[in-house]
């Protein structure tokens, strides 16, 4: 099997690289372009810690050729922020507490990220949904869902939503 | 409350914001020039005798850099304890399950190693296979470990005296047997390891580890070279759950390849690899017989567990022992006897998991449910009779000091409601209670204490060293916090430097949940003898008494007269310019009886605090389906002190979804022919965030422990097992029928449905 080069589209950069054809595009993200952001935690996509975005959708890059992401513009969570500051929702996720081992985290920031794209004012239910190919085995997803739902929506009740101002006395 | 700045609050985790922007670095993510990838060639038998491995077809080639066997190994063998010392790193002479470690390869890529795997040509004999333990105890065939008749790898027994007596003083006796499958950690990050041994010959090593020094110490024994040449390197950790903290005979073969090619070596467990090669929690068929006086107070009680130990020993001795330690710190049994079997199997490796036991803690729970039935009493009273009171002694001597478990019991069944439910649910709408307790850390010897380094730098911020390890509950922030709030700094002055061999001391890890009581401790006395520096310099310039002032967002200020302040940082400026230290160390070791022992002498004081929690869960079950909808969990833990509210929020949540919504519901492995058959995530049911209970009610309960720091101790495990426990009830409750075997599948649910009806 001979590589080609390719180009793709990320997170706002164009870059050019020699790939397998059967290169998954997480495989060239993380070994090739030392974009480590997003985990491979299943390698089948059913864990979704890999996920990246392709035109605004999630997908899972673990299932995806790197082939198959050329024309279209691929965000991963890299690209997430504006340089040193954050998202709305990777603050939210600070101040939520919805990250521990940090492993999931790229992968649940993407999908959720997509979500709120889609819809800003998700209820627990839609969130819920929309993160179910997501697995988290340390937080038990409560703070995860707050995080979301708390995004760009602060609510009077939570403690968290601009926690500095909050805290416990 | 408290005068705390820091402490107390609910503090956004400092390494959160680098994983949230990706930049976190796990073990996989790691690059190191010049650096090969190793794969592992695993027994394809569950047990069989190794005549013969041919390594030359995979040597030649091409890309291939080292092939290593049981040969190069001169047949060390890896066990926690010196009696435990079962398993070969890479075997040399039998394979004892499927999956079981015969020969290394490191080649310059993926392929490469993978194809040379495949070369490797290995005779086996193969032998009659054991998979169930009471078989295996049974067995006349060939022995999986020729040094332990019945293969019966542990046998502990703890008889605290006159039980038979107090057996025949009871109004009421039951016996009853409960079993459960095996159940495993599905860490986010799979196992991976990076190892090297630079250019002075020093082993640098990367990995998710549980303690850096409790794989530092193995390694060094194994290679023979002196500890100060093992360097365990810190890095994030993907979780842990119990199942990081010994030594893995992958960490071992890493750093064989490493000095063989003496290129850095990077191994990645693929998913099935961390289900099957790493440990996994045990199996357990354990009976309880209880017998209780009139008002259901426990008066005698005897318990036997046959646990499936899988192949090797690991963590043997201590897993036989904290299902029954859990239970006896929990509920008043002055008269037990237990016997615990660790039994060996040719199956995968058994270990510590966060739910120690839930067949063991199910179901004792579920035969004090049966009691109190019996009885006539309800399931809260019934506890709040047995209930853990401070000021006890456990059966097997260990002093309880703080003690909420009332408290927490209370507490939960106010917030549920409880009373007000509990008989008077519909159909299949049920509700159930759940007590467990875990002890903050067990005597561990010479590591068992932790100390911690502090300097100051010329800007007034501050360097502190711990050996602690994250593995994802946050540690490091625990660390920090403490810091700060000791110092008078902000927690963005501290740097932390911890989880790294070289530069850290010796530390028990983030193993047998002592990390806040132990490596916590160590640092805030660390932080008071390096203030006590600053103070004493300080008092001179703003003339008055040391024990008169006060550390507070980088000031130092006189008590009751903060205007007369200097800045910290102008403090160690002046303590430098007059050739004075601003460094300072402290260490904590807790008073434990250091000659308790998990099977020679199982009696004394196990550590010094114990938490307790209570976990009351509500569920529905749909009769048609045997499906559970949980509606409500509440929760409540003594945890001492609550360090960081937001924090231990969190661990309260995941203990809930791996011991309740995982544990109790949906995770079991399922087995043929030796061989796991559900490894991966999408076989293996882990809980997903639809599947959670729409509401989940956190109740922290603080006893003050008066040895904690600040009051705290273990926070997190033991609500996990009160959960585990509280969704076995609620399901039992809902269906009318006490479930015995577990998790509470819609099978077993359905069939107790159907056998209800039968007997009706």
């Amino acid at each position: 099997m001979e590589k080609i080069l390719i180009t793709l589209n990320i997170n706002g950069q164009y870059c050019e690289v020699m790939v397998y054809p059967n290169d998954t595009l997480l495989e060239v993200l993380r070994d090739e372009l030392d974009l480590t952001g997003s985990k491979e935690s299943c390698g089948e996509g059913a864990c979704g810690s890999c996920t990246v975005h392709m035109d605004g959708k999630p997908v899972r890059s673990c299932l995806t050729l790197a082939l198959e992401a050329q024309g279209v513009k691929i965000t991963t969570v890299e690209g997430l922020a504006n340089g040193d500051d954050l998202s709305d929702l990777q603050q939210s996720f600070i101040d939520h507490g919805a990250v521990q081992c940090g492993f999931c985290t790229p992968g649940m920031l993407m999908s959720a990220d997509a979500l709120l794209k889609d819809n800003p004012r998700p209820d627990d239910k839609t969130i819920r949904k929309a993160l179910a190919g997501n697995i988290c085995r340390c937080t038990g997803y409560t703070k995860i869902v707050e995080a979301v739902a708390h995004t760009g929506n602060p609510k009077d009740h939570c403690p968290d939503c601009n926690t500095r101002s909050n805290e416990k006395e | 409350m408290s005068d705390y700045t820091i402490i107390g609050k609910r503090m956004p985790r400092i390494d959160s914001r680098a994983k949230v922007m990706g930049k976190a670095k796990f073990t996989a993510d790691l690059k190191l020039p010049g650096m090969l990838v190793g794969k592992i060639k695993r027994s394809p038998y569950a047990h069989a005798r190794i005549i013969n491995i041919d390594t030359s077809k995979a040597m030649a080639l091409p890309g291939v850099k080292a092939v290593v066997t049981g040969k190069d190994t001169e047949g060390i063998k890896w066990g926690v304890f010196a009696y435990t010392r079962d398993q070969q790193f890479i075997q040399m002479e039998k394979a004892r399950y499927i999956g079981d470690e015969v020969a290394g390869v490191a080649a310059v890529d993926e392929e490469t190693a993978i194809a040379a795997l495949d070369l490797i040509k290995v005779t086996y004999e193969e032998l009659p296979a054991i998979f169930d333990p009471m078989e295996a105890m049974a067995s006349q065939t060939e022995l999986i470990h020729k040094d332990f008749p019945n293969n019966i790898n542990i046998h502990v027994n703890i008889d605290t005296g006159h039980v038979d007596e107090n057996f025949k003083k009871a109004h009421y006796i039951r016996e009853d047997t409960f079993v459960a499958p095996e159940e495993s950690y599905f860490q986010a990050e799979p196992y991976a390891i990076v190892a090297r041994f630079d250019h002075e010959d020093c082993l640098e090593v990367w990995m998710p580890n549980g303690g850096p020094h409790m794989k530092s110490k193995p390694l060094s024994n194994a290679f023979k070279i002196p500890l100060h040449k093992v360097k365990v390197r810190k890095i994030a950790i993907g979780g842990a759950f119990g199942g990081r903290s010994e030594i893995c005979p992958v960490d071992y073969i890493c750093a064989l390849l490493a000095k063989k090619t003496k290129r850095p070596v990077k191994i990645e467990f693929t998913r099935e690899e961390n289900t099957i090669a790493t440990r996994q929690g045990h199996a357990m068929i354990t009976t309880h017989k209880t017998g209780v006086d009139k008002d259901g107070r426990v008066l005698a009680r005897e318990t036997t567990c046959y646990m499936d130990g899988g192949a090797y020993s690991s963590t043997g001795p201590i897993a036989t022992s904290v299902p029954f330690l859990s239970m006896e710190q929990a509920y008043r049994m002055e008269s037990v006897r237990y016997n615990g079997y660790r039994i060996y199997t040719n199956k995968p490796i058994r270990g510590m998991i966060r739910t120690h036991g839930r067949g063991f803690a199910c179901g004792l729970d579920t035969q004090l449910d049966m009691i109190a039935d019996h009885l006539g009493i309800d399931p809260v009273e019934i506890r709040l009779r047995n209930s853990r009171q401070p000021g006890d002694y456990t059966s097997t001597k260990s002093y309880v000091d703080s003690c909420a478990m009332d408290e927490t019991i209370h507490k939960t069944v106010e917030k549920s409601g409880f009373k007000k439910k509990w008989g008077k649910l519909p159909p299949f709408h049920g509700i159930g209670i759940g007590t467990n307790s875990v002890q903050t850390g067990f005597p561990m010897g010479i590591r068992g204490g932790s100390q911690s380094f502090i300097k100051f730098n010329e800007d007034g911020e501050a360097t502190v060293m711990s050996g602690v390890v994250d593995n994802g509950q946050g540690n490091d922030n625990m660390l920090v916090q403490i810091a700060a709030e000791e110092l008078g700094l902000l927690p963005e002055d501290i740097h932390l430097v911890s989880a790294d061999t070289e530069t850290t001391s010796s530390d028990p890890g983030s193993y047998s949940q002592v990390s806040t009581f132990v490596g916590g401790h160590a640092v805030k006395i660390a932080a008071q003898n390096c203030r006590e520096k600053l103070f004493k310099v300080a008092s001179k310039i703003l003339k008055t008494a040391p024990d008169n002032l006060v550390a507070k967002n980088r000031l130092i200020f006189v008590k009751n007269d903060p205007e007369k302040s200097i800045p910290i940082k102008k403090v160690v400026r002046i303590s430098l310019l007059n050739f004075t230290s601003v460094n300072a160390e402290g260490g904590y070791w807790p008073k434990v009886d250091m000659k308790r022992e998990w099977v020679s002498n199982p009696y004394g004081q196990m550590c010094e605090a114990f938490s307790f929690g209570t976990t009351i869960v509500e569920v529905k079950v749909d009769p048609d389906t045997g499906q559970v909808e949980v509606i409500e969990v509440t929760a409540a833990q003594d945890v001492g002190y609550a360090l960081n509210p937001l924090v231990l929020e969190g661990q309260f949540e995941g203990s809930i979804a791996m011991g309740g919504q995982g544990g109790m519901l949906t995770e079991y492995h399922e087995w043929k022919d030796g061989r796991c058959i559900n490894t991966t995530m999408l076989d293996y049911k882990l809980p997903l965030a639809c599947d959670m209970p729409p509401k989940i009610n956190n109740i922290i309960v603080e006893s003050l422990d008066p040895k904690g720091p600040y009051g705290a101790k273990e926070a997190g495990m033991s609500i996990a097992m009160s959960a585990a426990q509280g969704y076995s009830a609620a399901v039992s409750n809902a269906i009318g029928v006490h479930m015995d075997s577990f998790p509470l599948t819609p099978d077993k649910i359905l069939a107790a449905i159907k056998g209800k009806k039968q007997t009706c």
